[in-house]
């Protein structure tokens, strides 16, 4: 199922971006190589010897929607621009500023150039005292949005990835360390004979009292409190442990996939990241979500642990199991 | 009630760490541990474990990363609607649902716009928070947990792990529905 779910992420992804980037190509949805004018406030004049004018680009905010088919509001648009006059065609760029318009900043992201924007001159009529001028210009065409977007974003992730996993070594071999002491002071098992009902019907697989049940206990609780930098190492303990017990390596046991539902489905007591951008975001109450997330997260875990207890019923997922030359090892396959 | 219960928890989870360490630590001495020794043995094991997630990781993270950026999440969401209509779901709240097992960050960055947008007290605010709220990124634990051991064939966590999320959701909007109705 995960390879089908993979490789269906990746193709839609590229599918949908390239029918994204075709339907703009074709209504052209960035009015590319359309002309578009505006106003100019001169600051610097061109001298004999720089041919360069500073000014500043004044569009009237309804031309600028109707041009795009926005709705941006405000007054009308003011940019800094500089204008390179000594080119067969005059140039002239944009820099990224807080006033500009939405669509544009997207564009600036897409751009030839970094953090800048820029458009060829079509006419400029400077009036005679040389302060204003009439201005006509086609901005750099933006194409490919979306292929760019997906380009981006597959090499970003894969270095997010690597990073998170960097970040995880020192927790890890904090939790690890702590957990090697608890265990050898013997108190992982006192707290796995404590919870030994409850445990022995989630993971009839596991014996009740080895170091995964701890393990997994602690990574639970944990995860309840809140305390992710904690549940992690400790759930990927639990991981080692459970993998202690697994005849196929390389394939998950059914402890190994209830212990994971628990931990996907998210059953957390107080919901932290979310009352805190609540918070932010201004309410009056933040914390009013606290009881409708757990019985949220409750919703989840219930109905993971009958999903992962009836599905590892199911013939297609036993035939994993089996061992193949040998015999089988282990506990109960 | 819940400012009770909301301090409580607050001062559980800020006191857990510290104090685990110390009974943890603290019980290895009293059992004649060599507890400086002991924890260095068990604290290699850290780096191989974090660098054996990353090809995982990657895997999967680029997947979903391709996913976000195309905007076929917009599209799901469109082709979702009937459906979520039926239930008494606000179509605005259809993103995050479908983004919060894919990406914990993505999912964030809806929540957030969607409260800025709609308000936090609003019902779609506190429906998106309590969506939030109500799952974990079923994706992202995979490839780390079972990257961390090596288990490349998943089996049926992922099709449960995935029933849970709908569980998840599904029980946010019945609880928002009945307390916060619309």
């Amino acid at each position: 199922m995960l390879n089908y779910i993979w490789i269906s992420l990746v193709v839609i992804g590229i599918l949908v971006a390239a029918g994204t980037d075709f339907d703009a190509e074709m209504k052209n949805t960035y009015r590319n190589d359309v002309v578009m004018e505006g106003r100019l406030t001169i600051t610097k004049s061109p001298t004999p010897i720089r041919a360069t004018i500073e000014g500043v680009l004044i569009l009237d905010r309804s031309y600028f929607n109707d041009f795009y088919g926005v709705k941006t509001s405000g007054e009308e648009i003011r940019l800094p621009v500089v204008i390179q006059g000594d080119m067969e065609i005059p140039r002239m760029a944009f820099g990224l500023s807080p006033d500009m318009p939405v669509i544009w900043k997207e564009f600036v992201k897409y751009a030839s150039t970094k953090d800048k924007l820029s458009a060829t001159v079509h006419s400029l009529e400077i009036s005679e005292d040389g302060g204003t001028a009439q201005i006509t210009f086609v901005r750099e065409p933006i194409r490919f949005v979306k292929f760019k977007g997906v380009t981006q974003a597959a090499l970003d992730y894969a270095s997010i990835a690597v990073n998170i996993a960097i970040g995880l070594i020192g927790i890890m071999a904090l939790w690890l360390g702590v957990m090697k002491v608890a265990e050898a002071a013997g108190l992982i098992r006192s707290l796995t004979r404590l919870l030994t009902p409850l445990t022995k019907r989630l993971f009839p697989d596991v014996p009740p009292d080895h170091p995964a049940v701890g393990a997994m206990i602690m990574n639970i609780a944990a995860n309840m409190l809140g305390l992710s930098n904690a549940a992690t190492p400790l759930g990927l303990k639990a991981m080692e442990e459970l993998n202690k017990l697994n005849p196929k390596i390389g394939t998950a046991t059914n402890a190994m996939c209830t212990f994971l539902v628990i931990n996907t489905a998210g059953l957390v007591l107080l919901p932290a990241t979310a009352i805190a951008v609540r918070a932010v975001a201004g309410s009056a109450n933040p914390g009013i979500i606290i009881g409708t997330s757990i019985f949220g997260a409750g919703c989840a875990t219930i109905a993971g642990l009958i999903a992962v207890k009836l599905l590892e019923k199911l013939k297609y997922y036993k035939k994993d199991l089996i061992v193949k030359a040998g015999g089988e090892g282990g506990p109960k396959s | 009630m819940t400012d009770l219960f909301r301090a409580i928890v607050n001062i559980v989870s800020i006191v857990a760490i510290p104090l685990m360490l110390l009974i943890f630590l603290g019980w290895g001495i009293v059992k004649r541990v060599k507890v400086y020794e002991v924890f260095v043995e068990g604290a290699k094991d850290g780096f191989n474990v974090a660098i054996r997630i990353i090809p995982y990781l990657v895997a999967m993270l680029v997947a979903i990363g391709i996913f976000r950026a195309s905007g076929a999440m917009e599209v799901f969401a469109m082709l979702f609607s009937p459906i979520t209509n039926l239930i008494g779901m606000p179509a605005e709240t259809l993103p995050m649902a479908l983004m919060r097992p894919l990406s914990g960050s993505g999912s964030l960055g809806i929540m957030t716009e969607l409260m800025s947008v709609h308000g936090p007290d609003s019902f779609i605010g506190v429906l998106a928070s309590t969506m939030y709220g109500s799952t974990e990124t079923t994706f992202y634990v995979l490839a780390v947990y079972f990257g961390a051991v090596g288990v490349k064939n998943t089996r049926h966590a992922l099709p449960a792990g995935l029933i849970a999320d709908v569980f998840g959701m599904l029980g946010a909007v019945l609880i928002c529905r009945i307390l916060f109705g619309i």
